[in-house]
């Protein structure tokens, strides 16, 4: 039995020609997991919103959603609310109230649930998720992942039939969104509850995952098995952008055209590449570049910080030099201080104790703006905070003139930024209706116009999608070519594996290991890449899923096997 | 915490500093505040008259401040200063004779500077420990020269030689007095 | 372990709120005094022993500048101490400062505990059953605003790392705040939208909301605000019949100690008492049952 049937249904937002949802069809059955992916802007959001009756977006619709076989408009209203539950990508902004129990009851209140009633079906849904530590404290002092878990107990207290999630872990770090989608599962599993979620980081999901729909700009290009994602894309859109979000598994697999099961997991992924393939070519030999002549853009030595005078010291110690000319990712735990020490790079905060130089020149040498001006440029969390004016090209306008060219002159150098990042469609839109992509590039567009020398990105692949991240390295590479030194602060080893020069490990205060990413990720058997996982004890030093696709089609297949790579 | 505080002590002794600048700082002994001379009368200085009565309390006994029902402070007859005779010092105005009458007689005083209200010019606001509003809400004192009650301030009127100047206490906004409020204030 | 904890907000609430008003209400040297005494040991008790002893240092010298400035204001009383530019200085004006500065520094104690006791979600759940559309919005604001704050630093420091900006003098930092506030308010605007997303896909709107609270009300609570509700009941009747009547003009009065005085002390003595009745109760409780461990 269908749980919530689509038919023929389209969509086009007020306003707007193009239709945002072209004749879609769907059934989603009782209690199954369902992935939704899709390039960003290609409709997932507004099909998601399409099935909450409080949160459908304005304009014309046509065909019907159907809920246990009645239309979800003529739903009544409180079954619509108790039934459909609605999970946003924001923690921050999904938090109503100050209290974690009372965020637990407010959807109770709501539906004029008495006190007992709300005390027990709080403690039930504590004990589910086991927050129960957590209940009397206030909810901003959570961490985002935790959040998040809050606003799903919150939304799970109400025992919805469905739960809709529209990209829940793409503000979270690694390790929170593994935690979260397990927790998805297990509400899956263990309630029978089904479960819709679009979202990019299909490594974890998609082994889950009952049921994968791939979209394609307003359109559902296919509808499968999670095993079947892989081949039905390559066969269907070769050039499609997901291809480049699939789990390394299902990447290496179609990469060497493999041919029966597709794995999905790591270990599903190791058991494919030994059955099959030989390794008479252990690997790659990686050789230490050498960095001694290289001029340092920045070095600290032992560098100690604290925000007050009575909390633990955020830095201890630590020290670590970035090279011109390279790109340098920064990767640590969650909380463990990585944007406290962009924010002492940055200058933002200053050291109590230790050495901190720029370009050889001691920090406290730069008055004035001579720091930042076209030396130092940073781009914080939410690249939305650097935008001040209502529109990208008035504030892009406003960046080249304070830089001191005249105004035929800005417009010339916006214009060519813009064309370079293609921004230029975007340039008069409101810098906060940027998608993540579109508003890192729009970012990096502020920044090029003050010609830095040296750029520090925080998690600037946050919540963006795999082609959307190999858009943004490109940029990268090219900055890099003219000159640019690039410090990111990143949990994506994915990411780090593939475009960084040099990795560095940050723990306890201090910088624990720094070397280039094919050494960092394969000694590191923890904190590393999916791929390195795959190739480990078959290839030394395959660290991104191409080069273990490289290393396997060197080597061939195995006799007897049944890849015909 | 400890910064808030800090702030704290600071703000109240630069208040206390303040207040004490506003009042200035003129310390007087007792013996000293009622050493007065009062000028001796002879034939050709210029002399007012001054009397301080509160005879209308006596009628609103039961509106009287507890604390201030003793002979002391409300004399049997009303009368705190009988009709005397000063002599009158060039410039003089109605404040500054009955300023150096109640010294002289170690009455005691309290007036509000002419600084500090509105209408520029001295207000009384208790004489002999009887204060406005001390019997009913509509008492306090008033004064009257030459049988007619001036409307401004006691500090800004000027005597002449001959004047009768009369402070009177009043328990309803002069009504009791005989004045009419509203041709005064015409 | 805090006695207060343990109690439905509604009980400390109205506990405070009677001992600051009976505080604030009277000039009673005797009243005032126990006033003072009891408040700085419920303090004492509820916020540390060291804390309060430390704080008192600060108190006393701004109870000694309260007592001081009142003379140069007020110049009735027949104790003349001596003239300040014409105007007397009395004893009688003196101990009435003593006595007002003594209320304020009580009051001030008793708002120290008040603010230790009531945390905001307390004084959410005091306002959920009278106004609940009130109390979500308190407790909206009270999650809102650290939010706010934290969004303001990030943005302030995003700027200042852009460096594009003039750093010099007051102008310009006053044109920096502007700048990041006009962000700020973007930022907010933008949030609160999914905020209301989020409340709706929860049903927030419907019909007959209740308000939930995860404190009860129990017999205890019901004892201890009726023992409050009752003392100051009769703390207010002796106080219209005139008990508590005290004056500093002309002359200080003599305290009284018949039997409707005598009476008021107590049990002013016995409401300004209760909080700290209610700890020693508790932690001799809890040892007793710590030691059953």
């Amino acid at each position: 039995m269908a749980v919530i049937e689509i038919e023929n249904l389209s969509f086009t937002y007020t306003g707007k020609t193009e239709k945002a949802l072209d004749n879609i069809n769907l059934k989603i059955g009782n209690g199954e997991f369902v992935v939704l992916c899709g390039e960003s802007g290609c409709g997932k959001t507004t099909l998601l919103r399409l099935l909450k009756r409080s949160l459908a977006p304005v304009g014309e619709k046509s065909g019907r959603v159907l809920y246990n076989g009645v239309e979800i408009s003529e739903l009544d209203e409180r079954k619509s609310v108790t039934d459909i539950g609605f999970v946003a990508q924001n923690p921050e902004n999904g938090i109503v109230t100050d209290k974690v129990y009372h965020e637990l009851a407010f959807g109770l209140e709501n539906l004029g649930v008495d006190s007992d009633e709300i005390r027990r079906r709080v403690a039930e849904v504590c004990g589910f998720f086991g927050i129960g530590e957590w209940y009397r404290r206030d909810a901003f002092s959570l961490s985002g992942g935790q959040k998040q878990l809050l606003s799903l107990a919150s939304v799970m207290v109400m025992r919805p039939e469905v739960l809709i999630l529209d990209e829940p872990t793409a503000q979270l770090d690694p390790i929170a969104a593994s935690d979260f989608i397990a927790t998805l599962k297990k509400i899956n599993e263990e309630l029978g509850t089904t479960v819709i979620l679009s979202e990019h980081r299909l490594e974890e999901v998609l082994p889950l995952a009952d049921k994968a729909v791939i979209m394609n700009r307003a359109e559902i290009l296919t509808c499968c098995t999670p095993r079947e994602a892989g081949a039905k894309l390559r066969e269907l859109a070769p050039e499609h952008k997901m291809n480049y979000s699939l789990p390394s598994a299902v990447k290496i697999f179609s990469a060497l055209g493999g041919d029966g099961e597709c794995p999905l997991t790591v270990r599903e992924g190791k058991n494919f590449l030994e059955n099959n393939y030989g390794n008479v070519y252990g690997g790659y030999d990686v050789e230490k570049e050498d960095y001694s002549a290289r001029e340092k853009a920045i070095e600290i030595s032992g560098g100690f910080f604290r925000y007050e005078r009575e909390t633990p010291d955020v830095l201890s110690g630590l020290d670590i030099t970035v090279y011109e000319k390279e790109i340098l990712c920064i990767l640590g735990g969650n909380g463990a201080g990585k944007t406290t020490l962009l924010k002492i790079m940055s200058g933002v905060k200053r050291l109590y104790r230790g050495k901190m130089r720029v370009w050889e020149k001691k920090i406290k040498e730069y008055g004035g703006n001579s720091l930042y001006l076209n030396n130092i440029a940073a781009v914080p969390q939410d690249p939305r905070t650097l935008f001040v004016k209502n529109s990208l090209r008035a504030d892009l306008l406003q960046t080249a003139c304070l830089m001191g060219s005249d105004k035929a002159q800005a417009e010339k150098k916006v214009g060519e930024i813009a064309e370079k990042l293609s921004v230029s469609h975007l340039l008069d839109m409101h810098p906060f209706d940027l998608s993540g992509g579109e508003i890192q590039k729009a970012a990096f567009a502020k920044l090029l116009l003050t010609s830095p020398r040296i750029i520090l990105l925080d998690e600037p692949t946050k919540g963006i999608d795999g082609y959307s991240k190999k858009v943004f390295a490109e940029m990268l590479y090219e900055l890099k070519a003219q000159g640019v030194t690039v410090v990111i602060v990143t949990h994506d080893a994915e990411f780090a594996a593939e475009y960084s020069d040099r990795c560095a490990m940050f723990f306890d205060g201090q910088i624990v290991s720094a070397d280039n990413p094919v050494n960092f990720f394969s000694t590191n058997s923890y904190y590393t890449t999916a791929a390195s996982r795959i190739s480990r004890g078959l290839y030394r030093n395959a660290v991104t899923a191409d080069m273990v696709v490289e290393l396997a089609r060197k080597n061939g297949t195995r006799k007897g096997s049944g890849a015909n790579g | 915490m400890k910064g808030w505080k800090k702030d704290l002590i600071a703000l109240a002794v630069v208040a206390f500093l303040i207040a004490l600048l506003c009042v200035g700082t003129k310390f007087q002994s007792v013996d000293d505040y009622y050493l007065t001379h009062i000028d001796d009368i002879t034939p050709e200085s210029e002399t007012v008259f001054l009397s301080i009565e509160c005879k209308t309390v006596l009628n609103n006994y039961d509106d009287l401040d507890e604390a201030l029902k003793e002979e002391k402070y409300v004399p049997k007859d009303g009368v705190i200063l009988p009709r005397t005779e000063y002599v009158l010092r060039n410039g003089d105005t109605v404040f500054d004779i009955l300023d150096r009458a109640v010294r002289y007689n170690k009455i005691q005083m309290e007036y509000r500077g002419a600084s500090e209200n509105a209408y520029g010019s001295a207000y009384i606001r208790g004489i002999n420990f009887l204060y406005e509003f001390s019997c009913g809400p509509l008492s306090g004192w008033t004064y009257r020269v030459n049988g007619e009650f001036p409307n401004y301030g006691c500090s800004k009127y000027r005597l002449s030689d001959g004047d009768v100047v009369e402070w009177l206490y009043t328990c309803d906004l002069g009504r009791d007095l005989d004045m009419d409020m509203y041709e005064s204030v015409r | 372990m805090k006695a207060f904890d343990n109690f439905h907000p509604v009980a400390p609430f109205l506990y405070f709120a009677a001992v600051i008003f009976v505080t604030m209400f009277t000039t009673h040297p005797i009243l005032l005094g126990v006033s003072f005494a009891c408040a700085v040991f419920t303090c004492g008790m509820i916020t540390g022993a060291k804390k309060t002893l430390k704080s008192l240092l600060y108190a006393l010298p701004v109870m000694i500048v309260i007592a001081l400035t009142n003379p140069l204001f007020s110049h009735n009383g027949v104790t003349i101490l001596f003239y300040l530019n014409g105007n007397p200085v009395t004893k009688e004006a003196v101990l009435y400062g003593v006595d007002i500065s003594v209320m304020i520094t009580s009051v001030f104690y008793w708002f120290k505990s008040y603010h230790a006791v009531m945390s905001g979600d307390k004084f959410v759940c005091l306002f959920g059953s009278v106004a609940p559309k009130l109390a979500l919005l308190l407790s909206m604001t009270l999650g809102f605003l650290p939010k706010l704050k934290r969004k303001y630093r990030e943005i302030d420091d995003a700027q200042k790392a852009l460096g594009i900006y003039s750093r010099k003098g007051y102008l310009d930092k006053i044109r920096s705040k502007i700048r990041v506030l006009g962000i700020l308010v973007t930022c907010g605007l933008e949030s609160s939208v999914e905020t209301a997303d989020s409340m709706r896909a929860r049903g927030y709107g419907l019909k007959g909301r209740t308000s939930y609270s995860v404190f009860r009300f129990t017999f205890a609570d019901a004892a201890f605000v009726f023992f409050t509700v009752a003392l100051t009941a009769v703390i207010c009747f002796l106080a219209y019949k005139g008990a508590a009547d005290f004056r500093f003009y002309p002359t200080v009065k003599e305290i009284n100690f018949g039997l409707e005085s005598a009476a008021l002390y107590l049990s002013a003595l016995l409401l300004s008492a209760a909080g700290i009745f209610c700890e020693i109760k508790e932690n001799t409780v809890w040892r007793l049952l710590k030691s059953k461990i």
